[in-house]
């Protein structure tokens, strides 16, 4: 039997994760956080969201500064 | 942006009846998808409004898109008066929905919850069934687009599956 990993790294043509796949998942993502505790994965989603934070704030810094 | 630490904190220190839906919830399920806000399913019983309002006051709550010259007062009454709320905090946006689209209210979805640890403190968060019920249901632009991600994850994890 494969491991969630396993199925996510290598889809069985027809499955749901290939679907994904073709759709432009990017399934190294899920694999990355299927190997993070909650915690990480959380922490991980409140530093992006940090991110996007101060990505919108130097939005507005240079539409004002033009 | 929600700060997330503060918003979970406060409502389970506060002992609220609730369940984690939405982006937060997919998030801690191992999907990649980048959310904004927090969104719960809450209890509608009496005595969880007053511990609702107790967690959730001291971060100021206003119905989000009101014009900042109206007042707007958050209590056990603003919560008894409605069922879905969608707030904008001190510490960012929180959305409170009395019954999740496809899935049924707190009660049924506490059933279809599964417990998550964060921030050393146990959570209900729905489970991937629902969450994928629950898309389903709201059928929106967005959630379209998280789907194909969410049943690849169900899939990954079902050992039932190949």
């Amino acid at each position: 039997m494969r491991t969630p990993e396993e199925k996510l790294l290598n889809p069985r043509p027809g499955s749901k994760i290939a679907e994904a796949k073709e759709f432009g998942i990017d399934l190294t993502l899920i694999v990355s956080a299927l190997r993070k505790t909650p915690q990480q994965r959380i922490d991980d989603l409140q530093s992006v969201m940090r991110f996007f934070v101060e990505l919108d704030k130097a939005r507005e810094a240079r539409v004002k500064a033009k | 942006m929600i700060e997330l630490k503060e918003a979970v904190t406060a409502l389970v220190d506060n002992d609220v009846e609730f369940v984690l839906i939405g982006g937060v919830a997919i998030t801690l399920h191992s999907s990649a998808y980048v959310t904004q806000d927090l969104d719960f399913c809450y209890s509608r019983t009496s005595a969880n409004l007053v511990r609702l309002c107790a967690a959730l006051q001291q971060f100021k709550p206003r119905a989000r898109g009101l014009p900042a010259e109206l007042p707007f007062i958050f209590d056990e009454s603003t919560l008894r008066n409605g069922t879905n709320f969608t707030f904008s905090t001190t510490i960012g946006d929180i959305d409170l929905l009395a019954e999740v689209a496809g899935v049924g209210d707190y009660t049924v979805a506490k059933d279809k919850s599964v417990d998550f640890t964060i921030y050393d403190r146990i959570v209900k968060v729905l489970d991937l069934d629902a969450l994928i019920a629950s898309k389903q249901a709201a059928n929106r632009t967005k959630d379209q687009l998280v789907l194909p991600e969410l049943l690849a994850l169900r899939e990954a994890l079902d050992p039932n599956s190949e």
